[in-house]
């Protein structure tokens, strides 16, 4: 049904620098408006994912569409698509209003037209009254609105932001996601965003794509990705996690860390190998003598909002985040409701390490 | 210990070979050779045989940074460039001259152009007329082509060397193909290597004398020789030290006009 929708799509695309394969066998389409972020750790191949398509490089296999035409050979300067660099790559012997005309001027813009643009795109990113200083004198977080206003300018019809808040402090970065995903909710634009910062993927995106070792692992809404990881490694990933492996015993009903678990999944074969998932802030602590599990708080950290335990039982030990404090060294028990168990099916590349809470 | 002590040394080494020398050029200059006072020294430096010295010296000076300029772009350009092969060895070949004494190298450029020299005895041998190269203009601007090039090349190549490569990048992300990438980024960022290339040519081209003696075998004659005679052949100092001071202050404002080309003193410059 989103057939005639898919502005980007990507086919059988594989990426190798001499012998290293970075991207492998990579298939994707990409939607008209829609915010999507390719997420993974550094090395995953999301960073290559963006350049191929910006056209700085040639996939070694596969081919890029857009807008249903072939553009694998096309070069970058004919690519209806512009970049956000990761460290903003400002013309540092222009100032900030030729910086963000350089695009249109390319195009022949009649001046009036460049002038009214240039002002327009200052107002989005609130950079008005700056046009004549030079970028050196601005800060990081200025230097990254006007490299966004330089390429959103141009009206692309999908900009590419490679980590674009990676060099900024927490507080300004929280700023920019919410501030980037109104002007992309405003102005209609597709937008594909690179970040290892799971928590940004999650604020901003409508679809994420989790990639890892160049292969894609998973692509689904924030939700669904957070709730439903689809293997060990996005559960790992994504947000904070406890976990373990474990035997599906029959539909509804897992065994862990020594216990049996009702829970909620069905489908497996009896006595099937799983991994397990439970978030840290799906576990109650609840008092010895009720929990399903009794183990000691081995160490409190207090982060703000809630604190942080590490409960130990036996063989296991539990991230368990609670707005209650219990001193280390306590007995406690521990419950889960069978809604907050996710079961996932092994990888055949291989099982679940021990739980090892960071 | 304060750190500028540190500088100690290179304080003492300037003061004794660089301030105190100035200062008795300033002296020597505004003296008569009797020790009086007078500005008449500088008169001479207008003196109807000297001012066309110093246009030739000017003019050549010029031609030969514009050469430089010309060939040491191109080859500092193409040998910054990420993928070039060979580029490193191409580099060390382009500044291999600098190691050797440029006295040498232009004794050598010598047996290359004079009457029985190299090139008119391979003329020779080929059955060519011999050419008259040794005493032109054009052996003099060779000359100084071949001796003041790497000072071009350097700076400039250090320059594109350091260039960002995802500025190139976002250039052409935002629509700009090869010919404008370099005409609208690469050639401005480079500004500064090229403000410092022209001025470490250009200074020691304009007060050449050995070069213009050694090539021009006494036909060309310009500014630095001028200044020579007056200290070594007509042993008139004063004189000489006016000339130099007239000159100084002519390199500095020439210098001071290219400065303003790169106000931030980016290409590492001399000023």
């Amino acid at each position: 049904m989103y057939e005639e929708e898919r502005l980007i799509e990507i086919q059988g695309m594989s990426k190798s620098f001499g012998e290293t394969e970075v991207l492998h066998n990579i298939d994707l389409y990409i939607r008209k408006r829609e915010f999507v972020t390719l997420l993974g750790p550094s090395g995953c191949g999301k960073t290559t994912m963006l350049r191929l398509i910006g056209g700085f490089e040639m996939p070694t296999e596969g081919k890029i569409l857009f807008g249903g035409r072939d553009i694998t050979q096309v070069p970058p300067y004919r690519r209806k698509v512009n970049t956000v660099f990761q460290k903003y790559a400002l013309f540092t012997h222009l100032n900030v209003f030729d910086n963000i005309a350089f695009g249109l001027k390319l195009r022949k813009v009649s001046k009036s037209e460049i002038e009214k643009r240039v002002m327009r795109m200052l107002r989005l990113v609130k950079m008005e009254g700056y046009e004549k200083r030079s970028v050196e004198s601005l800060s990081g977080g200025q230097q990254q609105r006007i490299a966004i206003a330089r390429a959103l300018v141009n009206e692309p019809e999908v900009l590419l932001l490679d980590e674009p808040l990676g060099a900024l402090d927490l507080k300004l970065r929280q700023e920019m996601q919410l501030e980037l995903k109104s002007m992309q909710q405003e102005l209609g634009i597709t937008f594909l965003y690179v970040t290892h910062d799971q928590e940004e993927a999650l604020t901003m995106s409508d679809t994420i794509v989790v990639m890892n070792g160049g292969r894609i692992q998973q692509i689904g809404d924030p939700k669904r990705i957070y709730d439903e990881p689809k293997n060990a490694f996005v559960a790992d990933f994504i947000g904070q996690s406890n976990l373990l492996s474990g035997v599906m015993l029959e539909d509804e009903l897992v065994m862990m860390a020594g216990k049996e678990f009702p829970c909620v999944d069905e489908g497996f074969e009896k006595n099937e190998l799983v991994d397990v998932v439970v978030r840290p802030e799906d576990i109650m602590v609840v008092g010895a003598d009720v929990g399903m599990l009794v183990g000691t708080v081995e160490s409190v950290l207090f982060k703000g909002v809630h604190y942080e335990m590490i409960v130990s039982t036996g063989e296991n030990r539990w991230k368990v985040h609670s707005t209650t404090m219990q001193p280390a060294g306590t007995r406690v028990g521990l419950s889960i409701v069978p809604f907050n168990i996710h079961i996932m099916r092994r990888e055949s590349s291989g099982g679940v390490q021990e739980v090892e809470p960071q | 210990m304060k750190r500028h002590w540190y500088a100690t040394p290179y304080a003492l080494w300037m003061t004794l070979f660089t301030i105190v020398p100035l200062l008795f050029v300033v002296y020597f200059a505004f003296t008569t050779k009797s020790g009086e006072w007078t500005v008449a020294n500088f008169g001479k430096f207008f003196k109807a045989s000297n001012l066309p010295v110093v246009a030739d010296s000017f003019r050549l000076a010029f031609l030969c940074t514009l050469i430089c300029l010309l060939i040491g772009y191109p080859a500092a350009y193409f040998l910054s460039a990420r993928n070039f092969p060979l580029g490193r060895a191409l580099v060390v070949l382009f500044l291999l001259p600098m190691w050797m004494n440029f006295l040498l190298r232009t004794y050598a450029m010598m047996t290359l152009l004079e009457k029985n020299g190299v090139i008119n005895t391979v003329l020779d041998a080929l059955g060519l007329p011999p050419q008259n190269l040794i005493g032109t203009e054009a052996a003099v601007l060779l000359g100084m082509v071949y001796n003041f090039l790497p000072f071009m090349i350097l700076p400039i190549y250090t320059v594109l060397k350091k260039l960002d490569l995802r500025v190139i990048e976002a250039a052409e992300d935002l629509g700009a193909p090869p010919s404008k990438v370099f005409s609208r980024v690469v050639v401005p960022l480079s500004v500064p290597g090229v403000v410092s290339g022209i001025t470490m040519v250009f200074m020691p081209a304009v007060t050449t004398f050995a070069i213009s003696r050694m090539l021009g075998s006494g036909m060309i004659y310009l500014i630095g020789d001028t200044i020579e005679d007056y200290y070594i052949n007509f042993n008139n100092r004063n004189v000489g030290s006016a000339l130099s001071l007239v000159l100084m202050v002519l390199i500095v404002i020439s210098i001071g006009l290219l400065r303003m080309a790169d106000p931030k003193g980016e290409g590492g410059a001399l000023w």
